[in-house]
């Protein structure tokens, strides 16, 4: 068995009377590809908020590489190489592309008052270098998207906006990935696209462990190696696709008999 | 300390409490319908003052009894500041809730500073303090130190029914139900066929109808008042309404109290007059850092 | 490629004209020559009728411009050589000031003009940036000229250039007391701590004696690198007003505080100020920290106001609290939401504008504040990004790569 890099023990988050999460036990492994489904509200948001820091846990722990790091600020987290895309886009809309993409990359940014401020020279190679790696990985989702790369975001189409998230989360070449319906909104001939490269991305970056949370069935069978079935803020099942589908609890919360 | 003097302090902080409870409340009804923050709350307070001191001026011409001029004041004041929360809000605030909150926050700040240049350009002699008639009975009991004023004691009571009232309003009447249903969440609030901008003018008559009573009893209390008077009573007003928590009317009963008190505080250990106000808002201040959603109301999370 | 594009010419999709170098300086020095006669214009003419007839031409002229396609020439080539349009417009004012050397009256609304522009700027890192409101601008620029009078009087070995800085940095020390409040809290309670902290100060001030109480306290003028500036300009020379040499400092001033508001914009820094503006989830999720650019901004901001109010307290011989009311911290917020938040250029037509006019309109002087709240209030209506937007964010405009 591949080492877990990310793993939660007992993970519980409430909003007043209401768990949003329920004492989850979750382990991601490493190179792992994990579809995270669930009826709407059962938690799978809120799961990528506590791993991310946003939302603090009421109880439990959160594991990677066997660190625990519950309740780390989400710098921190991005510190770590774990970085997401939102259900509801995220982007700083009035920025242009290349800025939205730069953001992502802070990690491999220099932050010197002397780098930044006075010595221009140095900031132009940095801001260049910048700029090749954004262009170079819109190019690989899109070639399009890389011609936009001086836009803002306000004037890119939905589909592109949601391009330009992924590729956010990915230009610090994250160890994990969250991706909270990358999918929405786009046609099934989109998404596949956008399936397609990253899992070409995860061909070349063969440890990038991903959780990926997706409504579209289909899709979580054909890209997902295990997924972990949401209900309530609770773990109904977890298995292969194959498995999980057929499990009756799973049916039942789907088709909302409980 | 002589018991005498504790309970004068006591009357007096409840006096100021309560004035500053009622201003919290506004913002604290404004903030949970639309969070927004309306900054010229505190110069409304102080229009209403100078409305029911303009009517004052013409009933007295007539000769009019006190009682009478008085129920007058109140009544005009209050309704015209009532209207003019709600003109502020149809064309200041509404058409604004797309732009940055920040946004709302200038544009209201903004409008307080017209409203402040206003009375002190308009009002005849504005930029000067103005005495304010002094229609409450002035009978007075003096126990000991204490020197209880009737007046003192209509206004607290005025003050407590007017908040007491409108709590009422929000959890007993339909209207309240709608002002409820918009601050727990607009769209589920639209979806159950409530008239969200109906809604929310109301709130705004209702919390600037609250102001202009609160600036009244300012001016039956200390019989004065003068145009730059609503920029610290608003000040203090949201501070009361942060500390107690925005959003929740107990909060801002308690957030009003607790300046009143440190106030008074201040007031007893200070030798000059004006660090009263300097603690009172060092320990606000801090407060607000230490329980930053307020001391009552819930933590929520924002949801992302 | 973009990255070559990026460096090589000017991006952002506008269209654009090529032009040579030399061409390029041509046009810029023409622009700021009608730049500064226009300012000329407005601190020289003394009529009513003289600036009403100005107020009127200028927007139709520029109107015209736009039409004629002459105005993006102007735009075009001074983003294409931003430091030396800077430099130029720096040397144009220069001229200025020594064409009006012996007017008293139009070089102090100039200093005036100018300083109001360097806390602007500051306020413009502050809220155009970082989105941090700041209600209590004319406090610091107090803090700043009480700074200088306490300095000044009690170090007279010390250099006056230092003493300035002092007053700055200590303009910033002291606004970091509300930092904790300010990072803690969320949305706008920023404006309450500010707005009380600004109250307060006065308060503070009127009842401090050391501070000289109500009344204030005199100021010594300042001495810079030997030139003692109420001595003005050396006689041989034809001598000058006593403003003169306050009207340069506070130029020099204005352009450094330019460049860097520039300088940090066009930088990391500038970008992390942005997007914690923005988004600040998103921000935080993608490693910015949000509270380190936050109290950068806040103390780059106030140590500009710190500096320009050693300025003021050194060229005015005299402060008091009164000076520093909570109505002008209004009046500095109006002129960044009149030029167009986040703009640091659009802060110097809209200073000139909101300190000039109620020079020059007798009319208006009594009742600016509330023209200027109209104003604010109309702008924010119908036109909330000010005059002059803030453009795309750029890094390098220019020249070659
Ligand atoms: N910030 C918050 N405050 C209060 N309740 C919240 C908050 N965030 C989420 N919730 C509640 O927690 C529950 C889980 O929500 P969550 O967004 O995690 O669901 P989800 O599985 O992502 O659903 P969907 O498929 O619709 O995206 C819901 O009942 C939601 O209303
Ligand atoms: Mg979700």
């Amino acid at each position: 068995m591949r080492p877990a890099v990310l793993k939660t023990e007992d993970l519980t988050v409430k909003f007043g009377g209401l768990k949003a999460l329920n004492g989850l036990d979750f382990e991601l492994c490493e190179g792992q590809f994990l579809g995270l489904i669930g009826p709407n509200g059962s938690g799978k948001t809120t799961f990528f908020n506590a791993l991310t820091g946003i939302y603090r846990p009421a109880s439990g722990n959160v594991f990677l590489h066997g660190k625990d790091i519950t309740g780390v600020s989400p710098n921190k987290v991005y510190g770590y190489g774990i970085t997401r895309t939102f259900q509801r886009l995220r982007l700083a809309t009035s920025l242009s592309v290349l800025d939205n993409l730069i953001i992502g990359n802070q990690r491999n940014l220099n932050f010197g008052i002397w780098r930044n401020i006075f010595d221009r020279k140095y900031f132009k190679s940095q801001l260049k270098e910048q700029t090749e790696i954004a262009e170079d990985l819109l190019r690989r989702f899109s070639p399009d998207l890389a011609a936009l790369l001086l836009k803002p975001i306000s004037s890119l189409s939905m589909i592109d906006r949601r391009r330009v998230e992924v590729c956010r989360a990915l230009i610090s070449e994250p160890k994990i990935l969250l991706l909270d319906e990358p999918s929405a909104g786009m046609t099934p001939d989109e998404t596949r696209a956008l399936m397609d490269e990253l899992q070409g991305w995860r061909a070349q970056h063969p440890t990038l462990s991903t959780i990926l949370i997706e409504h579209e069935m289909e899709l979580i069978n054909k890209v997902s190696d295990t997924c972990v079935v949401l209900n309530y803020g609770e773990k109904i099942a977890e298995g292969k696709y194959s498995d999980v589908s057929n499990n009756p609890s799973v049916r039942a919360a789907y088709l909302g008999e409980d | 300390m002589d018991p005498g003097f504790f309970a004068q302090y006591l009357i007096n902080g409840l006096v100021q409490g309560i004035t500053y409870a009622l201003v919290a409340v506004g913002f604290t009804l404004f903030f949970g319908v639309l969070d927004v923050i309306k900054f010229s709350h505190g110069d409304v307070l102080m229009l209403g003052a100078f409305t029911a001191l303009a009517l004052f001026l013409g009933l007295d011409q007539l000769s009019t009894p006190a009682w009478l001029s008085l129920t007058i004041m109140l009544c005009l004041g209050v309704v015209a500041m009532a209207l003019l929360g709600a003109l502020l809000c149809k064309f200041l605030v509404l058409p604004l809730k797309e732009s940055p909150p920040l946004n709302t926050l200038l544009i209201t700040l903004m409008f307080g500073s017209v409203i402040r240049e206003g009375v002190r350009l308009f009002f005849p002699n504005g930029s000067n303090p103005k005495p304010f008639p002094a229609l409450l009975p002035e009978t007075s009991i003096n126990w000991g130190n204490l020197n209880l004023r009737l007046d003192s004691v209509i206004l607290i009571f005025t003050g407590a029914m007017a908040i007491v009232l409108t709590h009422l309003f929000i959890q007993k009447t339909r209207m309240g139900l709608a002002i409820r249903a918009v601050a727990q969440d607009e769209e589920t609030a639209r979806l159950m066929g409530i008239n969200f901008n109906k809604t929310v003018l109301m709130t705004f008559a209702l919390g600037s109808g609250l102001a202009a009573l609160s600036g009244i009893s300012t001016g039956l209390y200390y019989q004065e008042i003068n145009f730059s008077m609503g920029l610290m009573l608003g000040v203090i007003g949201f501070s009361a309404a942060v500390v107690g928590g925005l959003g929740s009317i107990y909060g801002a009963i308690v957030g009003g109290l607790l300046f009143a008190f440190l106030q008074t505080l201040g007031a007893i250990w200070f030798s000059v007059p004006a660090y009263k106000d300097v603690f009172a808002f060092t320990v606000i201040i801090m407060l607000m850092a230490w329980r930053p959603t307020g001391l009552l109301a819930d933590r929520s999370a924002e949801r992302v | 490629m973009a990255a070559n594009r990026l460096v090589g010419r000017p991006v952002s999709g506008e269209s654009l004209i090529p032009m040579s170098q030399l061409k390029t300086q041509l046009v810029i020095l023409i622009g700021i020559s009608l730049s500064v006669i226009v300012l000329y214009g407005f601190l020289y003419l003394e009529h009513e009728w003289e600036i009403g007839l100005l107020l009127v031409t200028l927007p139709v002229a520029i109107l015209l411009l736009k039409r004629a396609n002459m105005l993006i020439y102007f735009q075009t080539a001074a983003r294409m050589m931003p430091r030396f349009t800077l430099v130029s417009f720096v040397l144009g004012v220069l001229a200025l000031i020594l064409l009006l050397r012996h007017e008293h009256f139009a070089l102090l609304m100039l200093t005036t003009v100018l300083l109001y522009v360097t806390v602007s700027l500051g306020l413009t890192i502050q809220f155009g940036f970082a989105g941090l409101v700041n209600f209590a601008a004319i406090a610091f620029f107090g803090i700043g000229a009480y700074s200088m009078a306490v300095l000044n009087h009690n170090f007279h070995a010390v250099p006056d250039l230092v003493i300035i800085l002092f007053s700055g940095l200590i303009s910033a020390l002291l606004g970091a007391l509300l930092i904790l409040p300010i990072l803690r809290t969320r949305g706008h309670y920023a404006a309450l701590i500010t707005i009380a902290f600004g109250i307060l100060l006065r308060t503070f001030l009127e009842v401090n004696d050391v501070f000289g109480g109500p009344q204030g306290l005199k100021v010594d003028g300042l001495e810079i690198l030997g030139w003692d500036f109420a001595n003005s300009f050396p006689s041989v020379l034809g001598g000058g007003s006593f403003y003169m040499a306050y009207a340069i400092a506070a130029l020099l001033l204005a352009a450094a505080a330019y460049l860097l508001t520039r300088l940090i914009e066009a930088s990391w820094f500038g970008l992390n100020m942005d997007s914690v503006r923005l988004d600040e989830v998103a921000s935080a999720s993608f490693g910015i920290n949000a509270p380190r650019w936050k109290i950068t901004a806040f103390m780059v901001g106030n140590f500009f106001a710190g500096l320009a109010g050693a300025v003021y307290a050194a060229m005015s011989g005299f402060i008091a609290p009164a000076s520093f009311n909570f109505a002008d911290s209004l009046l500095l917020v109006s002129i960044v939401l009149l030029g167009g938040i986040g703009n640091a250029v659009a802060v110097i037509p809209a200073a000139l504008l909101i300190v000039v006019l109620p020079e020059k309109f007798q009319v208006i002087q009594e009742y600016r504040l509330l023209l200027f709240g109209i104003v604010v209030i109309l702008i924010l209506r119908f036109r909330p990004n000010g005059l002059i937007p803030r453009g795309l964010r750029q890094y390098f405009t220019g020249s070659s790569a």
